[in-house]
């Protein structure tokens, strides 16, 4: 009975080989099938704008955060309506946006969708390696593009266009007002010197078990962006200006390190807990028993969405001391296997969702009434005084839904900070080299600080050279 | 323990003669009377059936138990009941030994919004078809290599085998190049189940495995049928296959939990979120969860094997056994 | 025996049969072959060209490659993550042997002379084993988590001082031995155990007429007896835990200060998160030679075994 089914099986799977063998055209294409890299349809080019087209997208709010989901279908819905020859095939969900583990393996295999999300450390990355479209002869089409700010500098090479910020920040201080009123600190008055941080972590820590007052990343290349955000802060650089040689092995450095040492061995009022990547320290954040950490001002939407923060807790104020800020931000960019048309596609969805105000992800009336957050002085996409600036501006104040004082600290104490782009077209490497010193100090409590720092400049400089 | 007693290298395959069924009358069975056994261990009867020996004896098997459950069973107690808390609770110090409430709201969420099912069904798939790929193209190999000796079947051969000096791991990066591009076809097989299904069908082992036991078919059965006019498939098919259970068993144990129990050649060409497996998916949303989730997350994904493993322990035991025994 | 009897006369007769018999028959056998050929040639024979090819050539899969002899080594060898990767791996395998090797040994060993419980322990004992390889990691991310994990906590029971786990240099990896041998000591415990069952009983009962005890016994029965199967599992152990990648991909990202980097661990961020797939090929093949040598040993001694 048993060896009966086995056999029928057997005999199914063999005549399947066998038909594999024989005919091979037959049931292996369906891997080429449906994939968005359009080796196909190339030779429509001259057909115009109206043959049809297919695209995928990804950065799909997740099943997590089910208000922003809603609205994003509705857009891909409302999107293929308005422009009926375009099809989005598919849209992808990953968690966060980038999530380096299925983002690598899919840029390897050339598996991204036609429009990808992409946040500013891998840019200059994806440029370098031509991995994403040259979309520059198409910007003209953009109504928004003339209006851009210096965001849009990062996506340039070489006088060319590969992609268009959708978000941008500077860096600051966000903190959990709940935990600072529990620790006898006033919510109001946030730190501003690094001094003040360090003794407000030490106050928090007090609290008790599970409480951290100040949290670091340390490892997956986050480390090392923090740390890149924190020596900008001071004044300091991570490579020269003219991208040769490592340049954070100074006072500035130093002293991001030394203060990270303090409050972690002579405080202890950092945990001992690591973060590693993105999401664990959102995740100790949002949970509600930690008071700082260093971040842009989407942290805190990301902690009510995404994290199941209590949004009305926690606020954002300026870095500490900053003489610079790290220009954070993300963007799309568009798989360079596209075809014209699927690029000319993919940027109508773009603009679209994230760049037209009053539309897609600025529609601030629907987002009021989904049970969005509405006020928050992000994202910082065109000049101040452009028409697309002012439109977006206007339309946010007009429906406000959050108290803009969780943003004041950071809006006002940011006024007039020059930002600083991301180190080189390498970053992502010189991240990587950078989460040693910083788990360094933050698991040996005799870590060597010039000794960390010297090291990691060797290996800059190396890597660096070997790059040429 | 399972009959199939194993050496290796002359692992599992030998069909039933004589000798296998003189074994299977040795092999241990669960003793009737306590402390005695038929079979001979590095213990001495006498001194187990000693007092002193009784006491040593029963304390050595309290502790094993015990510690045993203590590493292998509580932490999966810990795990289920972990999903039933709140993350208050999962955080609490000292924790609570039984959850507060009886809830499987974790487990409802972790369903929903990992979308566990498709990840469970990819898995399924996967795993399924490769098993039936992989008795399909070895069986015909390793019968055709043992039988039927074309030319340069020796050379054949010893190229398979040589694949077993060579873990996959190392040769991961072209593998997935080749994944990527099918060299002549030009096919990208990345996110399609064959990208896991061929791979998986050229296995050295299993071929060294099929072979060693087809070389052991007498001649004479094979040759019997042939006079009787039936085709070399025909002979494969009502003649080989139906003696060759226990083997057949082993391979397709061995090929279905290597698909379901691998991680990194999922993981590189399997990146689309809809078509990964149950490991890859999880490792790849764990970030994003509460905590409670994630661990309901990993409890649904347990399940199947623990109900398939206490269904067929002792077949996939043995073969595993067999198995494991690989380069 | 029909075929020897075929007679002489009918010989000549069939020679041109018997050619076409054979062209037949080779045909037959590689219309079976013709699907294994297939898998083979393109999912382990071509790799394994290719992976020294790649080794030697620079390469973006867009202009056409350059060779480049032994840069991308170098490249390799020059990183100051070369050395602390191949000294983790090495410290992984020593470390994992240790408990790997020798616990499940001793398992099987008392396993072995209880008589009762023995199908509860085996099944839990092997459940691990099953498990899909994620499981087992996540789960013990969370135990090993300083504050809230399982693992402080029962420290705490006892009064002792919770542990650092992954988060410090000097505990991370042991606590990746710790996964590693959690999930795979069914497999060895099992083998063994098969093992230990085809040892005669002659041999006991000789040992202990000479007066041995348990431990001479064990010492000069069990393990003379079960040395081969031991050396095999030795090799295939070092082969398998030389290719360690999950737990650090998972639970350390290979920090805490390049702790817990491991070769396949870093062979993937070349390929993966730093575009130098020539590199990370250069890693392997290295990694590769090494495999090979316990790979031939292994494969030498169960071809000793078979006889």
């Amino acid at each position: 009975m048993k060896s009966r089914k086995l056999s029928m099986l057997l005999a199914a799977a063999i005549a399947l080989t066998a038909a594999g063998c024989g005919s091979s055209d037959s049931s292996g294409s369906s891997g080429a099938g449906n994939a968005p890299t359009a080796s196909s349809s190339s030779s429509g080019a001259a057909a115009g704008a109206e043959a049809p087209v297919s695209i995928t997208v990804n950065c799909m709010p997740p099943k997590t955060n089910a208000a922003q989901r809603k609205t994003f279908e509705e857009d891909i819905a409302a999107f293929q309506k308005q422009y009926p020859y375009i099809t989005i095939s598919k849209a992808t969900d990953a968690f966060p946006c980038y999530e380096p583990r299925t983002f690598e393996a899919k840029l390897a295999g050339g598996e991204l969708e036609t429009v990808f999300y992409v946040n500013f450390p891998n840019v200059g990355r994806l440029m370098a390696d031509g991995q994403a479209a040259d979309i520059t002869p198409y910007t003209s089409e953009l109504k928004t593009f003339a209006d851009y700010n210096s965001s849009l500098d990062l996506f340039k090479k070489d006088g060319k266009v590969y992609g268009l910020p959708t978000d941008g920040y500077g860096m600051g201080l966000v903190y959990n007002k709940e935990v600072f009123t529990k620790a006898g600190l006033d919510p109001n008055t946030p730190p501003k010197t690094w001094a003040e941080v360090q003794a407000a972590a030490k106050k928090i820590a007090g609290l008790g078990a599970g409480y951290v007052g100040f949290g670091e990343y340390s490892g997956n290349n986050v480390g090392g962006w923090h740390f890149s955000a924190s020596i900008y802060g001071r004044g300091g650089s991570v490579i020269t200006d003219d991208g040769t040689k490592a340049a954070f092995n100074t006072p500035e450095g130093k002293a991001v390190l030394e203060n990270l040492k303090q409050m972690r061995w002579a405080d202890n009022s950092m945990g001992s807990r690591l973060y590693i990547d993105w999401p664990a320290l959102m995740k100790a954040m949002g949970a509600g028993k930690m008071g700082m950490m260093l971040g842009a001002p989407d942290v805190l939407i990301s902690l009510r969405n995404d994290f199941g923060g209590k949004f009305e807790n926690y606020a954002i104020t300026a870095q500490p001391e900053a003489k610079a800020l790290f220009n954070g931000g993300a963007g799309y960019m568009i798989n360079p296997k596209s075809t014209p048309e699927q690029i000319k596609a993919g940027l109508k969805w773009i603009e679209f969702e994230f760049l037209t105000p009053g539309k897609g992800q600025l529609d601030y009336v629907r987002a009021k009434n989904a049970d969005l957050t509405v006020g928050q002085p992000y994202p910082d996409l065109y000049g101040a005084d452009t028409p697309s600036g002012q439109a977006v501006v206007e339309l946010r104040k007009a429906n406000a839904n959050i108290d803009a004082a969780q943003f004041a600290g950071w809006v006002e104490g940011s006024k007039g900070i020059p930002s600083k782009a991301e180190p080189g077209p390498y970053a992502q490497e010189i991240y990587k080299i950078l989460d040693t010193p910083m788990s360094a100090v933050l698991t040996r409590q005799d870590a060597n600080i010039d000794q960390l720092l010297a090291d990691a400049e060797t290996k800059v400089n190396s890597l660096l050279a070997s790059k040429g | 323990m399972s009959n199939i007693t194993i050496t290796p290298g002359r692992s599992a395959g030998t069909p039933p003669t004589p000798a296998g069924k003189h074994q299977r009358g040795r092999t241990p069975r669960r003793p009737r009377k306590p402390m005695t056994s038929q079979f001979r261990t590095a213990v001495s009867p006498h001194q187990l059936n000693t007092t002193r020996g009784r006491i040593i004896y029963w304390i050595v098997l309290v502790v094993v138990v015990v510690s045993f459950t203590a590493a292998f069973v509580f932490p999966l107690y810990w795990m289920i009941t972990g999903a039933m808390k709140s993350s208050e609770e999962l955080n609490a110090i000292p924790p609570t030994f039984l959850p507060e409430h009886l809830s499987f709201d974790g487990y409802l969420e972790a369903w929903d919004l990992l979308g566990l099912g498709t990840l469970l069904g990819n898995t399924v798939l996967y795993a399924g078809g490769a098993w039936l790929l992989t008795l399909a193209i070895d069986v015909t190999a390793a019968y055709a290599l043992s039988k039927l000796r074309p030319v340069l079947g020796k050379v054949v051969l010893a190229l398979m085998l040589a694949t077993l000096m060579i873990p996959p791991m190392v040769i991961m990066l072209p593998a997935y190049l080749t994944v990527k591009d099918l060299p002549i076809f030009g096919w990208n097989l990345l996110n399609t189940p064959w990208a896991i299904w061929l791979p998986a069908a050229a296995n050295g082992f299993n071929i060294f495995l099929l072979k060693r036991f087809f070389d052991s078919i007498p001649k004479e059965l094979l040759e019997a049928a042939e006079i009787d006019g039936a085709s070399p498939v025909r002979i494969l098919w009502s003649v080989v296959m139906p003696i060759s259970r226990p083997i057949l068993g082993v391979v397709s144990i061995l090929t279905v939990v290597n698909v379901w129990r691998d991680f990194v050649w999922p993981l590189l060409v399997l990146p689309d979120s809809e078509k990964m497996s149950i490991s890859i998916g999880i490792a790849s949303l764990s970030s994003q969860m509460p905590q409670n989730v994630l661990i309901a997350s990993l409890v649904i994904a347990s399940i199947p094997t623990i109900v398939v493993f206490f269904i067929f322990q002792r077949s996939i035991m043995a073969g595993l056994t067999a198995g494991s025994l690989k380069g | 025996m029909t075929t020897a009897s075929t007679p002489v006369a009918g010989r000549k007769q069939r020679q041109p049969t018997k050619l076409r018999r054979s062209v037949k028959r080779n045909l037959t056998a590689y219309g079976f072959l013709c699907g294994a050929l297939i898998c083979f040639a393109f999912f382990s024979w071509y790799p394994m060209v290719w992976e020294v090819i790649l080794s030697f050539q620079q390469t973006n899969f867009v202009d056409p490659a350059v060779w480049v002899g032994f840069e991308n080594f170098r490249t390799v060898f020059n990183d100051p993550v070369f050395a602390p990767a191949w000294i983790n791996t090495a410290m992984f395998t020593l470390l994992a042997l240790l408990c790997g090797y020798a616990i499940p040994f001793v398992i099987a060993i008392v396993l072995n002379e209880l008589r009762h419980a023995r199908a509860y322990l085996r099944f839990i004992v092997y459940l691990p084993v099953m498990l899909p390889p994620a499981v087992g990691v996540l789960l013990f991310q969370w135990f090993y988590d300083p504050d809230y994990g399982l693992f402080n906590q029962i420290l705490g029971i006892f009064s002792l001082p919770g542990l650092q786990w992954l988060n410090s240099t000097s505990t991370a990896l042991i606590s990746l031995v710790i996964v590693s041998t959690w999930s795979n000591l069914g497999s060895g415990t099992l083998i063994y155990l098969a093992a230990l069952q085809t040892i005669p009983s002659e041999l006991y009962e000789a040992a202990e007429l000479d007066g041995a005890g348990l431990f001479k016994r064990i010492r000069h029965v069990t393990i003379p007896q079960t040395k081969l199967i031991l050396l095999v599992m030795l090799m295939l152990q070092i082969v398998a835990t030389m290719q360690v990648f999950i737990e650090p991909y998972l639970l350390t990202g290979g920090g805490p200060e390049d702790a817990t980097v491991s070769v396949v661990y870093l062979m993937y961020q070349y390929a993966f998160n730093f575009g130098n797939l020539n590199a990370g090929n250069a890693l392997g093949l290295m990694l590769m030679i090494v495999l090979m040598v316990f790979s031939a040993i292994y494969l030498r001694l169960s071809r000793d075994n078979t006889v």
